[in-house]
């Protein structure tokens, strides 16, 4: 069974967020105290990290750059301020995606956490190759001579999203549904914050992309032309 | 040409020399022509003295001559005449040149002419009005003249003359005429002199004046240096002050307000911070609580078919009430955060003739509730703008769910112009409409055009002034326009690049379908 882990210190929050889930079928392992995450983690390691900003102890976005030192698993950040401010440093601490309290249905937030665990790209096989990068979808992989890269399964949706039609020019909406599962977000800054930290793994140089092109405008494409 | 003006208008030190100088230049004009004519006078006056002195004894001299020769012949009388001009002349004609002149009076006829000038001297260089008085007068006569010469030549001269009898002959008029070229020469020298004198005290006068000037100048344009980069952000910037005098005066009042601005500016801005810290806050503590209550509220629901019909009810009215409750208090953050001044403008490249068609058909549902439609008019089929979607939406929504709650059952129009520079978007309704008293307020907080009415969908009653507030952060306009029972009518004026003002409205506010 799948087992989420919630860290949230508002206890009656996390209670409910608990029915919630099991009610979906979903095991769930509460955490209060954001400097007890990284034992719980380790005793027992989860299929997805709901985190809260605000933690005593160590706050949330501490917490996300913890987990990402050593694990690839999916965060999705409980924001309680849609400031951008907080959004944007999560995300670039490593969050995969983020939800903005109070969440509209209980199933929203249990539709994202499914869209995370999900194996997608089930349909594509075989090996992709964009620039000097192969890509193994089924084995979950991408090498660069041979020397593997680590990307979490958010960053690796995406590089194989926009490498299964080289040269298409994917918008940042198209992303958004291909990639997070959103219909009709208007909140681009997901895209873009992951679009950077993809091009900090896979690029020789992230200021110059030329494995993950941006087209001025309207998105993003993969680069056709093989890389140096 | 207009560089010299603006140097001119520009320097407060160009202006003070200038004003110096000019003013200088009167006092040593004046000066300079009294001395002058006191100096002239003067000379003018010792001259005359000393000639008429001379011309007196050289005349009785000559007198005396002729009363001895009374009886001698004429040959004789030839001889004194001659010896009195020899004696009288000068032989050379140099500055102190003197001439004698013998005129026969008129009425004289004896045969004998006696009428002599000196060294060719012109006789007509005797004014005759000189000549008139002599004849009247018993004693000496002066009078100013110019000494003209039959071989050419003019010199300013002094004729004194007087009448004297010479034996044989009657009444002749004897003048003496001096030159006054020397004194002339004197004046003149005298006049350069003061000339000079005056242009170099005038020279002097600028170089002092600009001295005084840069000491005083100095410091002002290092305040107004120091005031611009103060006016530039930089609240740090102090005047130095070292002297005791008025500019450090100026030095320490400027000191002063800076640290009074920078202080009040510090106290503004920690107020802005605490302020937006508490909405952060209290944004934080009420939505935790409110997520809590909305799952739990959504868990109730999703079950309230084994209620019965009460409770379930209850579980109903429980949600939409949560769903108001939260609209209304991100409403109210929204609010707060535009009076923080703390609202944030995140553009981003869209179409939004897009984003209306989007807008309509998230609100088809509730409009088909309401048995009427929204159609939408574009000229072009795609108008990209940069601006923060997130917050045109919103308008677009507050606009259109608005004209939904006032409709009547009634179509809504909606229109979309585009320029190269703004867009603009009309919403128009035939409904209930608005009086010019709810005109002034329907931007208004919390303000509702009809207390009497139902509100049906639930609005918060901020969202009209939240929308005007979304457009006139992107430096745009929302504008309504009413008539009881006509419908209304809202536009709203976007330039299509945030960071520019609007160019024009493109909508008539009063719909041209309207006949007034």
């Amino acid at each position: 069974m799948t087992l989420v882990m919630v860290v949230d210190d508002d206890q009656d929050l996390a209670e409910m967020l608990g029915i919630v889930l099991t009610g979906a079928g979903i095991d769930v392992d509460l955490v209060s105290r954001g400097d007890e995450v990284m034992d719980v983690f380790h005793n027992n390691p989860p299929d997805l990290v709901l985190l809260d900003v605000m933690l005593p102890g160590l706050d949330g976005i501490e917490v996300c750059k913890l987990i990402r030192a050593e694990s690839m698993v999916p965060i999705v950040m409980l924001s309680a301020k849609g400031d951008t401010q907080d959004v944007v440093k999560g995300l670039e601490a490593g969050a995969d995606d983020y939800m903005v309290k109070p969440f509209r249905h209980p199933s929203e937030l249990i539709a994202r956490i499914r869209t995370r665990l999900r194996r997608t790209n089930a349909d594509v096989s075989g090996l992709l190759t964009i620039g000097d990068l192969a890509i193994d979808v089924q084995a979950h992989q991408v090498l660069r001579a041979g020397k593997q890269i680590q990307l979490t399964r958010l960053e690796f949706d995406l590089l194989v999203a926009l490498a299964k039609e080289p040269g298409r020019v994917f918008t940042r909406d198209a992303l958004l549904s291909e990639v997070w599962g959103y219909r009709h977000s208007t909140d681009t800054r997901l895209v873009n914050v992951h679009v950077q930290r993809l091009r900090s793994k896979i690029e020789h140089d992230a200021e110059h992309p030329e494995i993950v092109i941006t087209i001025r405008g309207v998105g993003y494409k993969a680069g056709v032309m093989g890389g140096s | 040409m207009n560089r010299i003006f603006w140097t001119i208008r520009n320097s407060l030190a160009f202006k003070v020399i200038l004003s110096t100088v000019i003013l200088s230049l009167g006092v040593v004009w004046i000066t300079g022509s009294a001395l002058n004519s006191r100096l002239s006078s003067g000379i003018k006056e010792v001259n005359l003295n000393s000639a008429v002195v001379e011309a007196r004894s050289t005349i009785f001299t000559s007198e005396y001559r002729f009363l001895l020769a009374q009886g001698e012949k004429d040959s004789v009388v030839q001889q004194v005449v001659d010896d009195v001009i020899a004696s009288a002349t000068t032989l050379t004609s140099n500055e102190n040149t003197r001439e004698v002149v013998f005129i026969r009076s008129p009425g004289n006829t004896r045969p004998i002419n006696y009428e002599i000038a000196s060294n060719l001297l012109d006789p007509k260089s005797i004014p005759t009005t000189l000549s008139e008085r002599v004849r009247k007068e018993k004693d000496l006569v002066w009078q100013y003249t110019d000494m003209r010469y039959l071989a050419g030549g003019k010199i300013a001269g002094l004729a004194i003359g007087q009448k004297v009898q010479i034996p044989n002959a009657g009444q002749y008029e004897m003048y003496i005429v001096f030159s006054l070229a020397n004194e002339k020469k004197t004046l003149d020298l005298i006049n350069s002199y003061l000339l000079i004198t005056g242009i170099i005290l005038l020279l002097l006068i600028a170089l002092i004046t600009w001295l005084v000037v840069r000491q005083v100048v100095k410091p002002v344009r290092e305040a107004a240096r120091i005031a611009t980069e103060f006016t530039a952000g930089d609240f740090r910037k102090r005047m130095k002050v070292e002297s005791q005098d008025e500019i450090s005066t100026l030095g320490h009042a400027f000191n002063e307000m800076a640290e009074s601005l920078e202080q009040q500016i510090a106290r503004l801005e920690n107020l802005s911070r605490v302020q937006q810290r508490f909405v952060s806050d209290v944004s934080h503590e009420l939505r935790t609580p409110l997520t809590t209550l909305r799952m739990a509220s959504e868990v109730i629901h999703s079950s309230k078919d084994s209620f019965d019909s009460t409770v379930s009810r209850s579980a109903e009215l429980l949600v939409a009430q949560l769903d108001r409750f939260e609209r209304l208090l991100e409403d109210l953050l929204e609010v707060s955060r535009f009076d923080a001044e703390v609202a944030v403008l995140e553009a981003v490249d869209f179409d939004i003739v897009q984003l209306v068609h989007r807008c309509a058909e998230d609100l088809a549902l509730v409009a088909k509730e309401r048995k009427t439609q929204i159609y939408i008019k574009s000229e072009e089929p795609s108008v990209m703008i940069k601006a923060d979607i997130r917050r045109v939406e919103r308008i677009l929504r507050n606009l259109l769910a608005n004209a939904i709650d006032h409709a009547e059952e009634v179509q809504i129009d909606v229109q979309i112009v585009a320029s190269e520079h703004d867009v603009a978007v009309g919403v128009r309704d035939y409904g209930v409409g608005l009086d010019e008293n709810a005109l002034t307020r329907v931007f208004d907080r919390f303000w509702r055009a009809d207390p009497s009415r139902a509100r049906t969908r639930g609005g918060t009653g901020l969202g009209l002034s939240i929308a005007l507030e979304d457009a006139r952060l992107h430096n745009g306009e929302l504008e309504a326009w009413g008539r009881p029972g006509r419908g209304a009518h809202f536009v709203m004026t976007l330039p299509r690049k945030t960071w520019e003002a609007i160019d024009r409205r493109l909508i008539p506010l009063q719909p041209e379908d309207y006949k007034a």
